[in-house]
């Protein structure tokens, strides 16, 4: 299409990542609808889980705000880290959170996931938890009270509702970093069975940092990688998303 | 002599040399050359009725460069628990396993050899265990200097002092 002002139909180039009026209409009903149903998956490795129970039976009443708990990752919306996390228990919850579906929150609960908490001077604990997982919202405290849960939960709700909380997208389009930081303790070889660039170029969230040097290895396991070499190599072409022929192959 | 000693007094004819001391109602401590422990355990177990390894611990001498192993025994006959205690060396850090007298051995054993490097003869299984993404070394030895390897391997995030102010962030 010729982008003469003279000659042109259309005066300006339709970017590819803009929504129409209606789509982003549509968008803020499904912000506005989602921030009231949302279901919490729980990983309750550390002492946080304690206060769970108080925050979702009687007492507090989670429900009232639309909440409840949810067993499986894949129907999950909010993954509640609920205290430390060992290497180990790590590795599992990179996995959880890669199976959950987007749009994906996660919320650290505790010190520990913010800074290591009580066990700083652990060798198997992690200290930031953001920088393995793109996190929403922390609780700080050891433990927080349920009203503080809640106070997160208000606050997560009324950031999804305005269509803020976005940082699940940051993980597609930083997926190079945050594989880079899995693996300088998972190894060099770690990789999740989920295939996230697959899912980044699906939601048209590849950015120039979803593939580098980190991402290197998962070539082989996906060939149409090969067809994002384009975008690859120019940091300035980058804004050029792939088109849905990639994703169909 | 009380009911405790009555079913120890086999034990301790056959192997004259332990020093045996009683350090509670319940509670037996046996020191225990390092060759004589499989003896003591089998003794143990087929003469006193000591039928539950409980637990195998280890503790770390770096002074005499030594482990000591802790074999905690328990009798649901006399209700009484036996920690024997024995010393290895460092070099070669290497001990016999019970896994033929105690089938649960094999993880008390796993976790030492884990945890501190000691290798056990005859345990059938000694691969990771906890510490799958392990690579350092043994990390419960007094040698390992966890808050170096914490402060190499991870970084910290500074305190914000805004963050005590509004809770919320100013979101809220």
């Amino acid at each position: 299409m010729s982008t003469d002002p003279n000659q042109a139909v259309a005066c300006r180039t339709v970017d590819a990542e803009e929504r129409s009026l209606l789509g982003r209409v549509l968008d803020r009903i499904a912000d506005h609808c989602r921030a009231r149903s949302l279901f919490v998956l729980h990983y309750c490795t550390g002492c946080g889980a304690i206060e769970l129970p108080p925050t979702m039976t009687s007492r507090f009443d989670l429900e009232r705000v639309g909440m409840q708990p949810m067993v499986t990752p894949r129907q999950a919306d909010i993954l509640l880290i609920t205290g430390y996390l060992s290497v180990k228990t790590l590795k599992r919850v990179v996995m959880t959170y890669e199976q959950m579906q987007g749009p994906k929150y996660v919320i650290g609960l505790g010190s520990c996931t913010i800074n290591g908490g009580m066990y700083w001077n652990s060798y198997a604990t992690i200290k930031l938890l953001d920088r393995y997982i793109p996190v929403d919202n922390y609780i700080a405290g050891c433990m927080p009270r349920p009203e503080a849960i809640q106070q997160v939960f208000l606050d997560l709700m009324g950031r999804i509702d305005r269509g803020e909380a976005q940082a699940w997208k940051d993980y597609y389009r930083r997926y190079d970093w945050y594989l880079g930081q899995q693996q300088q303790l998972f190894g060099t070889n770690w990789q999740a069975p989920t295939d996230v660039v697959g899912e980044a170029i699906r939601y048209r969230l590849v950015g120039e940092q979803t593939l580098g040097s980190h991402t290197a290895h998962l070539e082989r396991y996906a060939p149409y990688y090969d067809q994002l070499g384009i975008i690859r190599p120019e940091p300035a072409r980058m804004k050029a998303r792939p088109q849905l022929e990639v994703v169909s192959r | 002599m009380n009911r405790e000693l009555e079913s120890l007094d086999a034990v301790f004819r056959e192997m004259p040399d332990l020093k045996v001391e009683h350090t509670g109602p319940r509670r037996t401590r046996i020191q225990v050359e390092a060759d004589a422990l499989p003896t003591l355990l089998e003794l143990l177990k087929g003469r006193a009725g000591y039928l539950h390894l409980s637990a195998i611990s280890c503790v770390d001498w770096p002074d005499t460069e030594e482990f000591e192993l802790v074999y905690h025994l328990w009798s649901y006959q006399v209700s009484n628990l036996i920690s024997a205690h024995t010393r290895i060396p460092y070099d070669p850090g290497r001990y016999v396993s019970v896994y033929d007298l105690h089938a649960p051995a094999v993880y008390f054993e796993r976790d030492i050899h884990e945890m501190f490097g000691v290798w056990f003869e005859g345990c059938p299984d000694q691969e990771p265990f906890i510490l799958t993404e392990w690579q350092g070394p043994p990390p419960m030895r007094k040698s390992f200097d966890t808050v170096a390897y914490v402060n190499d391997t991870f970084e910290w995030r500074e305190y914000q002092p805004e963050w005590a102010n509004d809770p919320s962030g100013g979101k809220g």
